[in-house]
């Protein structure tokens, strides 16, 4: 990739001068100039392998023709691309690769999209003069959802290389030699991979293709639609193609959104989620205790009486309001605005509150801006890069694919804090890639940090600037950090106090420094201490405000970020402002016309516990499933039992939502319009694929038609009618454009933190967590996200579930020996919660004395899960347990 | 019949000589790199070396002086010479005989080009096959590092110099540079793109230069001789040397014969090798391995020398001089030779992989009189396509038994073709039909 | 396992390389050397070994003509088909082992004691026409010579027949 930093050179194209920055390869130079070289082989995500030899030119003193794809320009080179000896090479090379191919177009995926057709139909003649016997592969078995036809091949190695250069996973192998190459797994093997269909769609030929979609279409007859995936934070641009109302495929462009072109299993794979035949497709209102087809007028005319009438009787502070993270800002923001003003509460939250919060509140406190001062480009060309607690192929693949890219592209220094071994499987390991890997407990992440921040304070890392600017701040965190021996942190750890150091400089050095922060902080107790530590770490080297330096919380849901950016948690409004924001307050009030409430918000927790208490009466439930997905130990289902008015909006009938007094069906991402805004903070048009499913309706049509059967209308003509009002609360929002400029460091909260606000929890920050005493045959079972599920939608999406479909007990190799167990067997896990019986699955990259369980298919093992919620955030905790195991013979 | 002072061959000439480190040492064996190692400068030698004339033997001929002289002056970190032992172009097998009865002289010769670039590290890539000279290596070696010509501190000079045997495992493209160099990573033997060039990134990225067994078993002569010596031999100034010329097919004694460069086929073929087999004539030979065009009776008279060959069509090559009789039908050989490359094509570029494959195919319909006169034009038409537009040269190479053969007995082809007419058997094979 | 029958091998060959990848073909040797072929499950542990795939140590080990994915004969029996033997026979030999063995090139013998293959040069372009039989060259064959070669392998297992230290013409003139 060319820097734009550098220099630039001039040549001639076909006798037009054009400057480009050196080190651009021919073939770029030419496209720029809006003449396209045909090439087969060449990519612009990969290295050149130069072998269709496709892209032949003639170079000026140069006596054999050059590949464009492999030759940087040069100054003053002279490149000639329209010559009778460059066409004639084309036609030449175009011939040798048809010899081979089975020329069978009418049945082939590809057809109307495919490189090799469009060239031939600018080339070739129609007649060949290959008369001999074609090449033949046996057909072969590849995988449940890709596709082989190697007949078609023209191995071009472009899916090899991008499995390998890209993604890491180096799942496909050119196996035998000369024209019998084919591109096969392992043997006879099917294909074990991550599944991110990147073979498929960057294969130029139609040699690899994918079966959701096999024979169902022709390219011309798909409507496409570009819209935001929704199953992680990531915010990948997904475009989906639908012939009638019906989903075919999902794919991405290269060049296109954050992803740029690149997408996992879940983004390519998982798109059917939406048209599962469960989908609720009527109103349901219970009756006589069962719940049964209404129209929409009767379910809304319902629920508005009956709110009305529990407004009355209780007032506004006896109804509560859940959303799910994964609706669109508009129906985020209409949510919060119908509950604080049609209802007249605060007590509101989202999904958000599970992890998101912790990072948000972090940023804010330190920084002043609750979003990340940095964009993926930074972690592109970060120096170097601090993982902490993400497992970052499985839970944001995107992202991880940016750091694949820093690391392996551009060299960068990784470390990585992960609750990860590192191991070579079907799955790419992040930690495979680091230079210095901390191996790290799930509840020992604060530790680790610790140990690192007392590094750099230990040998005099702390950026000069700082340490006179700051002298309290670092005074006072050198005196804390006394407080912990470096035997302590090592024997609570199992770290050491040289690699501590040896990272600490590493970290010292990088110019651009990036940390990123996932799950196995924001989601354990501590997570926001931790958090603000690692901020402090940035601050203590000189870095949180430097260009290209920061710290981002990687979201979980796709729209985290939205969730708390449009207010729909208890402790803010749209902004996010701070309930007690006067300014903020003032200014919405003048828009809504209305008066904010000024009861406190409530967390889900206190939703909870207040509907146990019968102090919350009602309550609407957008997209979240408590009771599906809590374990019993919050008593969710007892709470919402005693409910008088429970509304689910929602795609399925979830455990919840059977229990709620009204239903209304939802559409879900494939069929609104609005915006998501993903981790890095970038807001992202979703845009309507197909219809709703049966009578569903967006979030937000349902409360604007609520407010006005209630008599305080909220009414929009459409989602960009929200998107403007959203602006007018929060000047600029969703006007970032194409590569959004993050927000820089406040330097007033900076000075304000580092003065006296860092104080208040300064030692209670920096207190060791005590390590988790393993007895005999305990364990630490982590709930962990894995990459082919991300929630409730994608355990409904029928591709994904063909790659996972139930739960299983990751565990090292080493326990399992001793446990005498195998792969595939049955093993019980059991603590003083209960017992769950499960299958067994060995993998390397599991710690010894860790084990994983899928958490979208926790069922009743999540019973087993410790439950805490924090004091001070409300945050609850529902990911760890402590289990013994037992062999089931 | 004249005689040549043998240089490379003189040791295994004298009878009873075993090839031992003993033997070796005995007849002189090691004294360039005592002269040379800690007493001459690196680049010293370099210019002894240019200054000698030495080129390639492995098939290029590329000056071996002005090879080093690309690696990279400052450059910090490890470099690596890798001894090209892969002798697969048939008619070639003469590094085999310099590995398996005077290995020391390799290993001398490779210690010095070691000093010479900086490298503290040799592999020697040899052909799979050759099972017996890489056990002959290894045990050399074994002495070598005993007797410490090899390891640490050689000879008390400071200087580290480790040399490794590594086994190739059948793939004649390995013998080129750049895929012998991917090959040694332990990946398929794919030829890279260059630039850029192996003497600044070569094994493992790293500087590297690539010489053959014969071109490194030369140095310790040229380091004790002198350059000028070396310069004095075979046909200066450009080809300078003597070269161990292979002589197989129809000759009476066919076998590895060191004669000066410049001497004429006609002497290699009738004196060296004892001239042809039988009374039948000579009706071609190919000068240089099959890689290079072949030539008719009309160039017995051209030098064995690179610029002749060159001039004459053709090319000195690796040194595989292969001599066919009157009788021999040209157009079979020529498709011998095309299953060979057929067989041995990578397949990373599609001109060369899909061309080879196309060519076989047109050539054994001819052979097996199923041609027609289209095909001519055809052959010619993929030879120039294929010719100048793959990664490596062996896209030039596979097109040479064919189009050489074409040029020169043209009339052959007609004649199968004809005689497919005559037996009206024009048609499309059966498909599938194995050959 | 390979790693515990031939733990110092394996270290051994490891050690001299700086790039553990580049000790993929001594270890596919050294499987190859165990059980005659490369297994799948010896493809595995050496992925293990090395930090590689699976898929990465199929492609490579697919690409070399000389690694065995599946099992062969006892005596692997490989006849230079290239010009230079053909010029002198080497067709002639591939039918005289044919006729004696009653195999084609590709096939084994009923007993497995004989695989045929036809095979490009193997650098004996002057011993013309040859063939190697597992590590070992016989040259300048003649269906005597064959014969007896064959006689060997079947009574003892090898054959004194095989080439030494390679050098032609020898230097006193003599010939085999
Ligand atoms: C297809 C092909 C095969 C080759 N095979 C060999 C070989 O078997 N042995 C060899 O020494 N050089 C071979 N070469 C030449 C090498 O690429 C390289 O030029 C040589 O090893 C350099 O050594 P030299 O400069 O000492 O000749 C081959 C080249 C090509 C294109
Ligand atoms: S399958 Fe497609 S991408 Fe892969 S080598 Fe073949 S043509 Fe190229
Ligand atoms: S695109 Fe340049 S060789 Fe393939």
């Amino acid at each position: 990739m060319p820097d734009p930093t550098t220099e630039t050179v001039r040549l001639t194209i076909d006798g037009t001068t054009v400057a480009v920055p050196k080190g651009t390869l021919v073939i770029e130079a030419a496209r720029r100039m809006g003449v396209m070289i045909p090439h087969f082989c060449y990519h612009p995500k990969l290295k050149p392998d130069a072998n269709c030899r496709m892209c032949l030119v003639e170079v000026e003193k140069m006596p054999k023709l050059q590949t464009a794809c492999s030759t940087p320009v040069a100054e003053g080179m002279a490149v000639r691309t329209a010559t009778t000896v460059v066409d004639d090479a084309h036609k030449s090379v175009l011939e040798f690769i048809l010899a081979n191919h089975p020329l069978d177009c009418p049945v082939c995926d590809q057809g109307g999209k495919c490189d090799l057709q469009d060239f031939s139909h600018q080339y070739t003649p129609t007649t060949s003069r290959f008369t001999e016997t074609k090449r033949i592969f046996q057909k072969e078995y590849f995988s449940p959802l890709i596709e082989t036809q190697m007949n078609r091949c023209v191995q071009c190695l472009r899916c090899v290389r991008y499995c390998d250069e890209i993604m890491d996973v180096k799942a496909l192998a050119p196996v035998g030699r000369g024209t019998m190459t084919e591109i096969k797994h392992f043997a006879a093997h099917q294909l074990d991979c991550e599944f991110c269909g990147g073979c498929i769609q960057i294969c130029p030929v139609g040699a690899i293709t994918s079966r959701l979609s096999m024979y169902e279409y022709r390219p011309w007859m798909l409507k496409r639609a570009d819209t935001i995936c929704t199953f992680c934070g990531d915010g990948c641009r997904i475009t989906v193609q639908t012939k009638g109302n019906e989903l075919i495929e999902v794919n991405s462009a290269h060049g296109a959104g954050r992803n740029n072109g690149d997408l996992c299993a879940r983004g390519f794979f998982g798109f059917h989620a939406t048209s599962h035949p469960d989908r609720l497709t009527h109103p349901l209102i219970r009756r006589n205790g069962a719940l049964v087809e209404a129209t929409w007028e009767d379910a809304l005319e319902y629920v508005a009486e009956q709110a009305t009438r529990l407004k009355l009787a209780h007032g506004p502070d006896a109804f509560g309001g859940l959303i799910s993270s994964r609706c669109t800002n508009e129906d985020l923001y209409v949510f919060q605005k119908f509950m604080r003003l049609v209802i007249g509460t605060n007590r509101i939250d989202s999904s958000a509150r599970y992890g998101q919060v912790n990072g948000v509140q972090a940023l804010r406190r330190v920084q002043g801006t609750h979003r990340w001062t940095i964009a993926f480009e930074d972690i592109v060309t970060a120096d170097a890069l601090l993982l902490v607690g993400t497992n970052i192929t499985e839970t944001s693949p995107i992202t991880g694919l940016k750091v694949k890219e820093a690391v392996k592209k551009r060299q960068a220094t990784l470390v990585t804090m992960e609750t990860l071994q590192p191991a070579v499987d079907t799955l790419s390991n992040i930690v495979n890639l680091a230079a210095q890997h901390f191996p790290t407990h799930p509840t020992q992440f604060g530790n680790t940090v610790i140990g690192l921040i007392k590094a750099v304070i230990a040998h005099n890392l702390v950026d000069a600037t700082i340490a006179q600017q700051a002298p309290a701040f670092v005074q006072r965190l050198t005196a804390t950090l006394q407080a912990s021996s470096w035997e302590a942190l090592e024997s609570a750890t199992g770290q050491t106090r040289s690699q501590w150091t040896e990272t600490a400089q590493t970290l010292a050095a990088a110019k651009r420094l990036v940390i990123l922060v996932g799950n196995g902080v924001l989601r354990q107790p501590g997570g926001q201490g931790t958090t603000t530590n690692l901020l402090d770490l940035l601050i203590l080297l000189g870095k949180l405000d430097q260009p290209g330096c920061g710290l981002g919380p990687l979201a979980e849901e796709n729209n985290d970020q939205g969730a708390v950016e449009m207010g729909a948690v208890a402790e803010f409004f749209p902004g996010p402002a701070p309930l007690n924001d006067q300014v903020v307050r003032e200014r919405i009030a003048a828009v809504w016309r209305e008066e904010l409430p000024r009861t406190p918000g409530a967390s889900l927790t206190n939703m909870l516990a207040a509907a146990n208490k019968s102090t919350i009466k009602m309550l609407f439930v957008v997209g979240e499933n408590p009771v599906g997905t809590l374990p019993a130990a919050a008593q969710a289902k007892e709470a919402l039992a005693k409910l008088e008015l429970l509304v689910c909006q929602e795609l399925f009938l979830t455990e919840t939502a059977a229990m709620a007094h009204v239903v209304l069906p939802a559409c879900s991402y494939m069929e609104k319009n609005g915006t998501f805004t993903n981790s890095e903070g970038h807001v992202q048009a979703v845009r309507q694929a197909i219809d709703p499913v049966g009578d569903s309706r967006p979030d937000w049509e349902m409360f604007s038609a609520l407010s006005v059967l209630m008599g305080s209308p909220l009414e929009y003509g459409d989602a960009r009618e929200i998107l403007k009002e959203i602006r007018s609360v929060i000047p600029g929002y969703g006007l970032l454009g194409p590569t959004p400029t993050p927000p820089k460091v406040d330097h007033t909260t900076l000075t304000r933190y580092l003065t006296e606000g860092f104080a208040a929890d300064v030692t209670a920050r920096y207190a060791l967590t005590p390590p988790s005493r393993r007895g005999d045959n305990q364990f630490t079972l982590m709930f962990v996200q894995t990459l082919f599920h991300s929630g409730k939608l994608s355990t409904r999406s029928k591709g994904l579930l063909q790659l996972q479909q139930e739960g299983f007990l990751s565990i090292n190799p080493e326990d399992a020996t001793r446990l005498g167990l195998t792969d595939g067997g049955q093993v019980r896990i059991s603590n003083a919660r209960g017992t769950v019986t499960t299958t067994v699955k060995v993998r390397e990259r599991v710690p010894v004395g860790v084990l994983w369980f899928p958490e979208h298919f926790d069922g009743e093992a999540k019973q087993l899960a410790d439950w805490t919620i924090d004091p001070q955030t409300q945050i609850p905790y529902f990911k760890l347990a402590h289990v013994s195991l037992a062999k089931v013979s | 019949m004249a005689n040549y002072e043998p240089i490379l061959l003189k040791n295994m000439l004298q009878p009873g000589y075993t090839g031992s480190l003993a033997d070796y040492e005995r007849a002189g064996g090691y004294q360039a790199l005592r002269k040379v190692l800690g007493k001459v400068s690196p680049s010293d030698v370099t210019a002894v070396v240019m200054k000698s004339g030495l080129r390639g033997r492995g098939g290029a001929g590329f000056p071996t002086g002005v090879k080093w002289g690309f690696l990279p002056k400052d450059y910090q970190g490890p470099r690596y010479l890798c001894c090209n032992a892969d002798e697969s172009e048939p008619g070639t097998f003469k590094d085999r005989q310099l590995i398996e009865r005077d290995p020391h002289q390799l290993i001398e010769g490779i210690l010095i080009a070691c000093y010479a670039i900086g490298a503290a590290s040799a592999y020697i890539y040899i052909r799979g096959e050759f099972v017996l000279g890489a056990k002959i290596l290894e045990q050399a070696i074994g002495e070598a590092r005993a007797a410490g010509y090899v390891g640490k501190n050689i000879l008390g000079s400071n200087s580290t110099i480790d040399v490794w045997v590594h086994r190739g495992a059948g793939a004649y493209i390995c013998g080129e540079e750049t895929a012998l160099l991917e090959s040694l990573e332990g990946k398929r033997g794919l030829p890279r793109v260059k630039p850029p060039f192996p003497a600044t990134h070569g094994l493992y990225d790293k500087p590297t230069v690539v010489n053959n067994v014969e071109t490194l078993a030369n140095l310790p002569h040229i380091m004790t001789r002198g350059a000028e010596w070396f310069a004095s031999i075979g046909s200066p100034p450009k080809s300078t040397g003597t070269r161990v010329f292979c002589v197989s097919g129809h000759v009476a004694r066919p076998g590895n014969y060191e004669v000066p460069m410049g001497i004429t086929f006609r002497e290699l073929i009738y004196e060296q090798a004892g001239g042809m087999r039988s009374d039948k004539k000579l009706k071609a030979f190919i000068p240089g391995g099959a890689s290079a065009p072949f030539l008719t009776p009309d160039h017995l008279d051209v030098k064995l020398d690179f610029e002749s060959v060159a001039q004459a069509g053709s090319m000195l090559g690796s040194g595989g001089v292969t001599v066919m009789e009157e009788g021999t039908d040209m157009v079979w050989a020529a498709l011998r030779l095309m299953e060979f490359f057929y067989h041995e094509s990578c397949g990373k570029c599609s001109p060369c992989r899909e061309g080879s494959s196309w060519l076989v195919q047109i050539m054994r319909r001819i052979v097996n009189k199923r041609g027609q006169m289209s095909d001519l034009e055809t052959l010619t038409d993929l030879c120039k396509n294929i010719a100048g537009r793959t990664v490596c040269a062996f896209g030039d190479a596979e097109v040479s038994p064919i189009m050489s053969t074409l040029k020169h007995w043209r009339h052959e082809y007609v004649t199968l073709i004809h005689a497919a007419e005559t037996a009206n058997l024009i048609r499309p094979e059966p498909a599938g039909a194995k050959h | 396992m390979l790693q515990t029958t031939h733990k110092a091998e394996i270290d051994d060959i490891l050690s001299r390389y700086p790039v553990r990848r580049s000790a993929l073909l001594p270890l596919l040797y050294l499987a190859q050397r165990e059980q005659g072929y490369i297994t799948e499950s010896a493809m595995q542990e050496i992925a293990g070994i090395l930090k590689l795939t699976p898929p990465q140590v199929y492609e490579t080990a697919t690409f070399y003509t000389m690694l065995n994915l599946k099992p062969v004969g006892r005596f692997h029996i490989q006849v230079c088909k290239s010009l230079m033997c053909a010029l002198v026979g080497s067709d002639t030999l591939i039918g005289w082992i044919g006729r004696k063995l009653g195999i084609k090139p590709g096939e084994t013998t009923a007993d497995k004691l004989f695989t045929l293959s036809a095979v490009e040069c193997l650098a004996a372009c002057g011993t013309a026409p040859m063939m190697q039989i597992n590590d070992d060259y016989y040259e300048r064959l003649t269906e005597d010579k064959l014969d007896r070669i064959l006689a060997d392998l079947r009574q003892t297992g090898a054959s004194a027949l095989k080439t030494g230290p390679f050098m032609w013409p020898e230097p006193n003139g003599t010939r085999q």
